[in-house]
């Protein structure tokens, strides 16, 4: 469970964060939210893939990291066995929260950073938010710049989703594994680049992508489709264990 | 006399005069202008007439043949801003799906833009004996493993064991439970028009016409002129050559698409085609319609057509996302008018007294032929029935259709175009009134005469009467009906024959009954998709709340 509350400096002056126990709170994801802006490092290990968001049906781009809801089979022995680790893990314990204090009408919407205090992560061992004077430390500013990259990343994604769709660059993966004790699963619900129509893009669309940024991430998702066979294994190596 | 076509204003001077004359007479009368080349491609399409019917066909004959570009058809829909469109046609298909995509329309707009809502098939209440618990299902989705094998058999044999009682419809397919629990064919992860359940939609169609409007004028290129048809001017081998429009002059095409409505401006009162009646089978003569507000925000909208029976007819309940469109059809030969409304008023509640109640007239039957020379009539101007099973749009979505695909390439194969169009639509309507009738023949009501004359005999057409016949020894099967034009499968006369307590008898061929194997699994089947559907789906209203305000995705 979490518990969110917006941080302030007085009544969490003296708390901190023991940084090895953050990517805890991603043991039983089996698909971790992701931004574009990270795809190319999560390529090295995840397949990257569109999933659709049980309650709104709108397209979120995801880290696959198990094949059934609560199996992530990148957690072992209590360790994230991955050099990198998807920036929603990370962001932990910190989330944004919408800021109902201020008058929003004429301005661009307010956050707060809240932090959740239920989070294994949080107590007295590890990184403090404020130093003895009270001042956000280091440690503590990094961690709110990563809510940032997260913010950008919400409105990247969407742009980038909408492009997809708009060149028809998206389809169904129709996945069909047989694990090493014969039990076999279809994937459902995953949705990843059509590389028919990627090949066929033209010079003018092919630039709109480029200026966008976009081609790096397209590629990134394309070629991190092959991590599917190192998750089976991942899955076998269970199985077999 | 023929004259010169491009001599306008010679032309001009003549239609001041037609005009006069026909608004006296309340007839329109022809002019005969120039020669007709047979050889010369057809061009120009003129829709008369801006109804659902209208748009639907000026849509996709516009979508298929790329009426934006340059090269192509022309599409001119002309309607007059007086004459006031029916509107009540508010149940369809799910070939409705088909037409959308065909038009290029997103389900997300569609859904936002006509307070659509999800249909997946009738619930027929009280038409058996009138008890409170009568009540059985004609569904969206085939007979569990339909295209394999017959359930109906298996199921009749298990009428006299131990599972006794499960209606025929709930035991071949997972639909019904949907519906009884108002529950969407689909979730808000389902893509647009892709489903769980077959669906069809609940549509506003005053809002379905103007939006189908919107996207035939921005998408499509389709020509729109708002005016009054006042003439009719005839090429000398009897096709029209153009309509006379009091502001906009004369408007030329080389096809001609009636869907003025009941008046059937071109097909009945130009050339004179004869209507067909057909209330020797079908008495429903009266429709009582009105609009019914939710009790609140949160009732549940059904995600099925209601037909409840009355004494002399049977009341219509189609929930849309705003309101719930309900209406009382009745045979006036069997009940005052003041009756039907009370029993209108019973079904409905102490909210009428606000509610304005509009009478429609029902003249049931169809035009002798829908296509004469270069005329085609699609829509009211065809024919109409009662909406028993919503065969109204879908009629126009086939027809459009058939004119789209078909589109005759030049006037001289109009006519064989034309005798296949008759043909196919002759069958459609006969197979319509045939399965509209099935619905009475079974009834046991006897609370009046209407129930009593809907099963004389000599109400029945011979087709339907013949197919009975058959029935009796085994259940309806696809290879009673192999055209290739057929409007309802094999599986809806199972539904509602077996929803209606029919039986067949199976004693000379017992063969039907030697894979129980099949027969269970396919049961059990069903008794799981049902658990399944029930955990997994929104409620009816639950998804379409989320798509106005997240929307589907594309794909």
């Amino acid at each position: 469970m979490s518990k969110l509350v917006a941080i302030d400096n007085i009544n969490h002056r003296n708390i901190k964060i023991d940084t090895n126990k953050i990517e805890s709170h991603g043991a039983t994801m089996h698909l971790a939210p992701a931004v574009v802006a990270e795809f190319a490092h999560l390529a090295t290990h995840y397949p990257i893939v569109l999933a659709k968001d049980g309650d709104t049906g709108q397209f979120v781009c995801s880290a696959m990291l198990g094949f059934q809801a609560g199996e992530n089979l990148f957690w072992d022995n209590g360790q994230w066995q991955a050099v990198y680790v998807p920036l929603q893990v990370r962001r932990q314990p910190f989330f944004l929260g919408d800021d109902t204090t201020t008058d929003t009408e004429n301005q661009s919407p307010q956050y707060i950073v809240c932090l959740d205090v239920e989070s294994p992560s949080v107590g007295d061992q590890g990184e403090a938010l404020y130093n003895e004077n009270g001042e956000e430390s280091d440690y503590f500013t990094e961690a709110k710049a990563k809510l940032a990259e997260l913010l950008r990343g919400e409105h990247e994604n969407k742009a980038f989703i909408e492009t997809l769709l708009s060149m028809d660059l998206l389809e169904s993966m129709a996945v069909e594994i047989k694990f090493i004790n014969e039990e076999s699963i279809r994937l459902n619900g995953l949705y990843t680049i059509k590389q028919e129509t990627l090949a066929k893009l033209s010079g003018e669309q092919l630039s709109q992508l480029h200026e966008n940024n976009y081609l790096e991430a397209i590629y990134a998702m394309v070629i991190s489709v092959g991590q599917m066979y190192s998750l089976i294994d991942k899955k076998n190596q269970r199985l077999s264990a | 006399m023929p004259f010169d076509i491009f001599h306008t204003k010679a032309l001009f001077c003549e239609l001041v005069f037609v005009c006069i004359y026909i608004v006296s007479i309340h007839r329109i009368n022809f002019l005969i202008v120039g020669k007709l080349n047979m050889n010369n491609s057809i061009k120009t399409v003129v829709i008369v007439g801006g109804g659902t019917a209208g748009w639907i066909t000026a849509g996709r004959i516009a979508a298929k043949h790329q009426s934006n570009s340059t090269t192509t058809v022309n599409v001119v829909l002309v309607e007059s801003a007086k004459v006031p469109t029916i509107n009540v046609g508010e149940g369809t298909w799910p070939t409705m799906r088909k037409t959308l995509i065909a038009l290029g329309i997103r389900e997300t707009d569609f859904i936002r833009e006509c307070d659509g809502s999800f249909k997946q098939g009738a619930k027929f209440a009280r038409w058996l004996d009138g008890s409170d618990n009568d009540f059985y299902y004609h569904p969206l989705v085939l007979p569990q493993g339909f295209v394999k094998g017959d359930l109906s058999p298996y199921w009749h044999a298990m009428q006299q064991g131990k599972n006794a009682g499960t209606s025929f419809s709930n035991a071949v397919c997972f639909q019904e439970s949907i519906c009884e629990q108002s529950l969407a064919p689909k979730t808000i992860r389902s893509g647009e028009y892709s489903d769980i359940a077959n669906y069809a939609y609940h549509l506003d169609s005053g809002k379905f016409s103007k939006f189908l409007q919107k996207h035939c004028l921005e998408k499509l290129g389709v020509t729109h002129i708002v005016d009054d048809v006042v003439a009719v001017i005839n090429h000398d081998n009897g096709d029209i050559a153009a309509v006379a429009t009091t502001a906009n002059g004369k408007i030329s095409g080389d096809l001609f698409v009636d869907c003025t409505g009941f008046a059937s401006l071109l097909l009945g009162k130009h050339y004179q085609v004869p209507f067909i009646e057909c209330n020797d089978v079908l008495f429903i003569d009266n429709a009582l319609a009105v609009q019914v507000p939710y009790e609140d925000e949160n009732s549940p909208i059904a995600s099925h057509t209601i037909s409840t029976a009355q004494e002399a007819g049977w009341i219509w309940d189609i929930g849309l996302y705003h309101r719930r469109g309900v209406g009382h059809v009745y045979s006036s030969n069997h009940t005052s008018e003041d009756e039907a409304t009370q029993r209108l008023a019973d079904y409905v509640g102490p909210r009428i007294k606000d509610l304005s109640i509009r009478k429609i007239p029902i003249h049931s039957g169809h035009r002798e032929k829908f296509w004469h020379k270069n005329c085609v009539a699609v829509g009211l101007s065809a024919g109409f029935l009662e909406p028993l099973e919503a065969s109204a749009l879908v009629l126009v979505e086939l027809s459009a259709e058939f004119i789209s695909e078909q589109l005759p390439q030049t006037r001289q194969v109009m006519d064989v175009v034309a005798k296949r169009f008759n043909e196919t639509f002759l069958y459609r309507w006969q197979k319509i009134i045939d399965f509209l009738k099935l619905h009475y023949l079974l009834s046991k009501r006897t609370d009046n005469k209407f129930w009593h004359d809907n099963r004389d005999p000599q109400s029945v057409p011979e087709s339907l009467q013949e197919m009975m016949e058959l029935w009796r020894y085994r259940s309806p099967a696809d290879f009673d009906f192999t055209s290739n034009n057929e409007v309802f499968p094999a599986a809806s006369y199972q539904y509602v024959l077996y929803g209606m307590g029919f039986k067949s008898d199976y004693k000379h061929s017992p063969h039907l009954l030697n894979d129980w194997d099949f027969a269970n699994k396919q049961f059990s089947m069903t008794e799981k998709m049902i658990q399944q559907a029930l955990k997994q789906l929104p409620s009816n209203r639950e998804l379409l709340d989320k798509i106005k305000q997240y929307g589907f995705t594309a794909l």
